[in-house]
């Protein structure tokens, strides 16, 4: 795949800050937006009036019932009488955050970034799951009345017929990321689960079961890029923004192969690519691939060439993905555990890796030395992928 | 399209649906609350940063300028209401002429941050002072 993009700045993460991810939280989507910004600026040693420009991500408008959402956060996101963008691609929006200010500061364009993702999910009645309605085709597949939750069952069934893989095999997922959680002061749900939990849960929509889906919730999460230069003045420890890769597939969902996530792998071969990485599964120290349902986690990890095709579950059974492991896998707990509120849950992905990378991790610090990480966030009509790779 | 042209409406040829959620509930946040609760005691409540001093109305729980918490909540003197601006609606928003025209108001407090919309009576005019009326939520003000 060959990709023109041509950097004019390295580009380095300095700061980072999150809010707890609870399911309804008191405060506006605006006060939430300025909690996690504040405390990003803090991180990085910045004042509001240091920010160059702010970039806002948010899932649909219609999750917070606000509309024109970027224009609302720009308020508590800092970004008042500043250049404001807002990116949206669905549930790859977290990540694209964090792409859309690395490329404001590797362009030359800006030297240092504010990056704020928010999302309130619990607003919408009866559910916000009623928001994925008008996603779909009017005329093919409106009248059915889908959801995300049928579309996933689809998939995760597609994904166990190709590679014969058990349900018993994908609750794994559920139970690692729910344990990491418990270390993870931001969590909505951490717990010590069993396999036998997840399989005795309620049946959603067969084969998802209700441990296998990750929890409603509100959040927010921020990000302070700067390029080299300036980076070097604030820390000693800068995260670097060694590789980004967003791609778009197919945007019918039913004409796409529903047992691998193609989308995902060209973002991360184009990741890679800028990283010089040429063997992620030896060259990747942790990962934090987007999880809102247990096989999902396993569908990315194969595609962001952690594993072989249909062959992560045989390494998450063998313990290769536990945080112990050779490829720690969602160490902060992932969406499973900590929450999912779109947009945010895919930038605390990327501030999972970054802490990890800066050793502030906390009880979420995976044991080994870690050097080079990658996040990846999933989104839109499933079709778009965001990854990014970090190294200390 | 053209085969639109010979479709009938309502028939297999078009769909129709609503799209929006049933229904949102909405937290006013911590400095809301502050607020909302003075409207209930008659009170302007609004928000001072400690930073810059500038005080915000309605109250909110960060400073948009210095961006550091705000918790130092302060009474806003009513008695300083003003009408920066004002509309008269003549049609409601489906396009039916109203019976009564209905009066609009941005009123401001002097020094202070930010601005609430009011319903308007009296002799409305751009800087004239204004009492408020009623303190349930939209507020009403009347203008001598």
């Amino acid at each position: 795949m060959k990709v023109n993009i041509h950097l004019n700045k390295r580009v380095a993460v300095i700061g980072a800050g999150l809010t707890p991810f609870r399911r309804r939280l008191l405060e506006t989507p605006q006060e939430i937006a300025w909690e996690a910004a504040s405390k990003a600026l803090d991180e990085a040693g910045l004042e509001l009036k240091d920010i160059d420009c702010v970039v806002i991500g948010s899932a649909p408008d219609a999750f917070d019932g606000v509309n024109l959402k970027g224009e609302y956060l720009s308020h508590g996101s800092g970004g008042i009488r500043k250049p404001v963008s807002r990116v949206y691609v669905g549930g790859a929006t977290g990540v694209m955050t964090a792409i859309a200010g690395w490329y404001h500061v590797a362009s030359g364009l800006c030297q240092k970034v504010l990056a704020v993702a928010e999302e309130k999910m619990s607003p919408d009645r009866p559910h916000p799951q009623a928001i994925f309605r008008y996603i779909w085709d009017p005329i093919l597949e409106k009248p059915l009345n889908p959801n995300l939750i049928w579309i996933f069952a689809m998939e995760m069934h597609r994904y166990m017929a190709t590679y014969g893989i058990k349900k018993e095999e994908i609750a794994l997922v559920s139970v690692k990321n729910k344990r990491n959680a418990v270390n993870n002061p931001y969590a909505q749900l951490g717990s010590n689960i069993t396999v036998e939990d997840v399989l005795k849960s309620e049946v959603l929509v067969w084969p998802v079961q209700l441990l296998d889906v990750s929890p409603v919730s509100d959040g927010g999460a921020a990000i302070v890029l700067a390029s080299e230069d300036v980076a070097r003045r604030y820390t000693d420890t800068p995260v670097w923004v060694e590789g980004v890769g967003w791609t778009l597939d197919n945007t019918e969902w039913p004409a796409r192969d529903l047992s691998y996530a193609r989308y995902v792998e060209f973002a991360a071969r184009m990741a890679y690519k800028m990283a010089g990485i040429e063997r992620p599964n030896k060259e990747i120290d942790v990962a934090e691939p987007y999880d809102p349902f247990d096989y999902k986690e396993l569908h990315h990890l194969e595609a962001l060439q952690l594993a072989k095709r249909g062959e992560a579950p045989k390494l998450l059974k063998e313990g290769v993905f536990d945080i112990d492991g050779d490829i720690p896998s969602s160490p902060s707990g992932g969406l499973l555990g900590v929450g999912n509120p779109i947009a945010a849950a895919g930038l605390m992905k990327v501030i999972s890796i970054y802490w990890q990378l800066k050793g502030t991790a906390g009880k979420m610090q995976v044991k080994r030395p870690v050097h080079t990480g990658v996040a990846q966030a999933w989104g839109d009509l499933m079709q778009a992928g965001t990854v990014i790779v970090l190294r200390n | 399209m053209s085969w639109e042209k010979s479709g009938k409406e309502g028939s297999l040829l078009r769909w129709y649906d609503v799209m929006e959620a049933e229904k949102y509930e909405y937290t006013v946040g911590p400095a809301g609350e502050q607020f909302f609760n003075g409207l209930k005691q008659g009170k302007i409540v609004g928000s001072k940063c400690s930073k810059c001093g500038r005080i915000f109305v309605p109250a909110r729980s960060y400073c948009e300028h210095c961006f550091v918490k705000i918790e130092n909540y302060v009474e806003v003197n009513k008695d300083e209401a003003y009408v920066d601006s004002y509309t008269i609606i003549y049609n409601d928003d489906e396009g039916n002429k109203l019976a009564q025209p209905v009066f609009v108001a941005l009123i401001r407090f002097l020094n202070v941050e930010g601005g609430l919309l009011c319903y308007a009576e009296g002799n409305v005019k751009v800087g004239a002072k204004a009492k408020i009326t009623s303190f349930q939520w939209p507020l009403r003000v009347k203008v001598d």
